[in-house]
C-alpha cells in the first residue's frame, strides 16, 4: 500500500510541482490549500506524512504544525519553504518539524527526504 | 544617509551573493540557464524613487510585495517589466498566451516565483548579517510605476530610504528586467548599515586570521 501525503501550500504552483514529484514514486497525494482544511483533511484522511508551507494566507505554517501535534503528537510534518536562512531552519527544528526543504523543489532531494522518514529515519 | 565606500562595497557585494541565489532559484523554477546582469545599486529617499525607476521599467509592471520584520524590517518588492514577467510565467507554465495579459492562473504562478526571488535574495542578508528575517505573505500587483510610488509612500509620515538594486535576466533568449528594492525606515536602515559593519570586521578577522 502506498503511503498518503498531504501537500499544504496556497500556491498551487507549488502544489502542482510536489504532486507531480511525490506521485512519480507512487505516493498518494492529498492536497489542502490552507492550514484550517490541513487541519481539517488530517482529521479525515490521517496521512502518513504532512509536507507544509511555513507562509500561506490565514494560518501560518508553524502555527499549524503545532495544532498538528495537538491532534496528533505523533504527525509527521516536512516543513517546505522558500526561505533560505539558518535560523528559519532552527524554528522549523525547534517546533517539531523532521525536515525543511526549501523552495524551489528538488526532485531527488524531496524524494529522498519523504522517503527516510516514512522508513522511520527520522532526522533533520 | 551617506554609505561610506567600505559599506558600499560590502553592500554591492552582499547583493552580488543574494543575486547570485536568486539566479540560481530562477534557473531552478524554469529548468534553464540564467544569464545575470551584474546588479547595480543605488539608494534613494522613498519619496524620491519615481525618476530613478521610470526610466527603466516604463508603463506597467508587475511586482510582488512581501512585508519583512526582524531586526532590519521594511518593505521587498520584486519589479519586473510586462513583457518579461509574461514569458516567466510562459517558462514555468509551458504555456504560450495569446494576448500576452497575465491571467489569473499565470498571477498565481507570478506571486509564488516572487515569493521564491524574495526569500532567496532576503534570507542571504539573514544569513550572512546573522539577522533573522521573517516574511509576510506576497501580494501581486499589476501598476505603473507611478501609482506603485504613491501606494508605497501613502500617508507614510517618516523618511524611508530605498535600496534601489537593477538587473536583467536572460532567460532562453529572452529578457526579463527585474528591480528589487527594499524600502526601510531609518531604524531599519541604521541597523543594516551596523550589521554591515560587523559584517566587514568578521571578513577581516577572517584574512588576518584565517
Amino acid at each position: 500500500m502506498s503511503h498518503k501525503i498531504m501537500v499544504v501550500d496556497d500556491s498551487a504552483m507549488s502544489r502542482r510541482s510536489l504532486k507531480r514529484i511525490l506521485e512519480s514514486s507512487n505516493y498518494e497525494v492529498i492536497e489542502a490549500d490552507d492550514g484550517m482544511a490541513a487541519l481539517e483533511k488530517y482529521f479525515l484522511e490521517k496521512p502518513d506524512l504532512v509536507m507544509l508551507d511555513m507562509l500561506m494566507k490565514g494560518m501560518y505554517g508553524l502555527d499549524v504544525l503545532t495544532k498538528l501535534r495537538e491532534i496528533d503528537k505523533n504527525a509527521r510534518v516536512v516543513i517546505v519553504s522558500a526561505d533560505i536562512q539558518n535560523s528559519t531552519r532552527e524554528m522549523a527544528k525547534e517546533a517539531g518539524a523532521l525536515d525543511f526543504i526549501n523552495k524551489p523543489f528538488a526532485a531527488e532531494s524531496v524524494l529522498n527526504i519523504v522517503t527516510g522518514i516514512l522508513s522511520e529515519e527520522n532526522t533533520i | 544617509m551617506v554609505l561610506t565606500e567600505r559599506q558600499n562595497d560590502a553592500l554591492t557585494e552582499l547583493i552580488n551573493i543574494a543575486f547570485a541565489r536568486t539566479g540560481a532559484a530562477l534557473s531552478e523554477l524554469t529548468g534553464h540557464r540564467v544569464l545575470l546582469d551584474s546588479p547595480s545599486v543605488a539608494l534613494h529617499l522613498a519619496s524620491e524613487l519615481d525618476n530613478s525607476l521610470s526610466r527603466f521599467v516604463p508603463g506597467e509592471v508587475a511586482w510582488i510585495h512581501q512585508v519583512f520584520h526582524g531586526p532590519v524590517a521594511g518593505d521587498a518588492l520584486l519589479l519586473l517589466n510586462y513583457e518579461g514577467a509574461v514569458h516567466l510565467t510562459e517558462l514555468l507554465t509551458d504555456e504560450s498566451s495569446d494576448n500576452s495579459r497575465l491571467d489569473e492562473s499565470a498571477r498565481e504562478v507570478l506571486t509564488e516565483v516572487g515569493n521564491i526571488l524574495l526569500n532567496a535574495c532576503l534570507g542571504v542578508f539573514g544569513n550572512v548579517l546573522h539577522v533573522h528575517v521573517g516574511f509576510s505573505v506576497p501580494r501581486l500587483r499589476l501598476d505603473t510605476i507611478q501609482d506603485l510610488i504613491a501606494w508605497l509612500n501613502r500617508s507614510r509620515g517618516e523618511l524611508r530610504y530605498a535600496l534601489v538594486i537593477f538587473t536583467r535576466f536572460q532567460i532562453k533568449d529572452s529578457q526579463v528586467n527585474g528591480y528589487l528594492v527594499l524600502v526601510l525606515n531609518m531604524d531599519s536602515f541604521d541597523r543594516l548599515v551596523k550589521e554591515i559593519d560587523e559584517w566587514i570586521e568578521e571578513n577581516e578577522r577572517k584574512t588576518i586570521n584565517p
